[in-house]
């Protein structure tokens, strides 16, 4: 662990909330798209980043330092996020547009319009399938496809071994495939 | 040599970089020469790059400031009464400068009420001015006890209770007195 994030989290340890701030501001993005990944829609997305990062703080005397930073925080996030989404029972025409209004976000970064016909239709079928899966199976594709994270890594989030994070990814992936047919 | 169906279980944790040297090296080998296997590779290459690119434009729209001000705004909620207490017993009693004047302020305040202990006249021996009387009672008798520091003198004082006395208070009273 670099020693500034260590200084920074042994003065959160002693309540500075400045310090946190500063943190916070390092992995307040990585976090947010683990969980919106998860739950789909960014409104609640944002509302279950801001507990994580409420818990973390809250929380952060217990870390001692024998994970990193942000392997601790992803564990506080994938666990309210899997929470969540049990809790959760939000209608299909809900969740429709919320999907709808992730892929019309995502749409506006690209400046090629045939380009973005082809992504929003992408998206559209990509956050759906996601929606069907799991949430455990959820959050190791979002972990590996998004944050790149080791097996080891999500591992140690998830609390399992590499072996059933290997098997959790390889059928994540084949039901993503499936549903996506022929436009991936 | 593992056949498609196998490798195609092994393409993800390939591309994902978590298979040994020897595992690995199979792969692409098959890979290069296999179109089903290369295409299933492809597949899964856009698969991670899609949910990545979905999810990385819709995170870059969310404004720090915004997402701050909810978790500040959570932590500000927390803070209780006793916590807020214990803050301020922390910050008035355990920051260094006031530990010793803490600390100093015990131990002057133990040896100001052990003084007495160990110097007994430090305040006068424990005497004023001002004339001590006590009033005991026994024998049938009242007995007065003056007692006066400054001069050093006692002075015991007699006379009888005044309920078993005659009618004529005033003489009794001066008469029945004795030094």
């Amino acid at each position: 662990m670099e020693t500034t994030e260590w200084e920074l989290i042994r003065k959160c340890q002693k309540g500075e909330v400045a310090a946190y701030e500063e943190l916070a501001a390092k992995y307040y993005r990585r976090v947010f798209m683990v969980i919106l990944g998860m739950v789909h829609h960014r409104d609640d997305a944002m509302e279950v980043a801001q507990e994580t990062f409420y818990r973390a703080f809250k929380n952060i005397r217990r870390f001692k330092g024998g994970s990193n930073f942000y392997t601790w925080v992803y564990r506080i996030a994938v666990n309210l996020a899997i929470d969540f989404q049990r809790r959760q029972k939000r209608s299909l025409m809900d969740l429709k547009e919320n999907m709808d209004e992730v892929v019309v976000d995502a749409e506006t970064s690209s400046g090629d319009p045939f380009r973005e016909i082809n992504d929003r239709r992408l998206g559209e079928k990509l956050l759906h399938a996601i929606n069907e899966l799991t949430p455990d199976h959820k959050a190791v594709i979002v972990m590996r496809a998004v944050e790149g994270l080791s097996y080891k890594e999500i591992g140690r989030i998830m609390e399992c071994s590499e072996g059933t994070i290997m098997s959790r990814l390889h059928y994540a992936r084949k039901k993503l495939q499936e549903k996506l047919g022929t436009d991936l | 040599m593992r056949d498609c169906e196998a490798i195609k279980k092994s393409l993800g944790a390939w591309l994902d970089g978590e298979l040994d040297a020897a595992q690995a090296a199979e792969i692409q080998l098959h890979v290069q020469g296999c179109a089903s296997c290369s295409d299933e590779k492809g597949r899964l290459e856009r698969l991670d790059f899609s949910l990545k690119r979905l999810l990385e434009t819709n995170a870059s729209q969310i404004d720090f400031k915004t997402f701050w001000a909810g978790v500040s705004q959570r932590i500000a909620a927390d803070v209780s009464w006793s916590t807020r207490a214990m803050d301020w017993v922390r910050a008035v009693f355990f920051t260094p400068r006031l530990k010793w004047a803490v600390s100093a302020t015990v131990v002057v305040l133990v040896a100001v009420l052990s003084l007495d202990q160990f110097f007994p006249g430090w305040r006068g021996n424990g005497q004023t001015n001002m004339a001590s009387v006590e009033s005991i009672d026994g024998h049938g008798f009242n007995v007065a006890l003056l007692r006066e520091a400054k001069t050093k003198t006692t002075v015991i004082w007699l006379f009888e209770n005044q309920e078993s006395e005659d009618e004529t208070p005033t003489e009794s009273a001066s008469g029945d007195t004795a030094f």
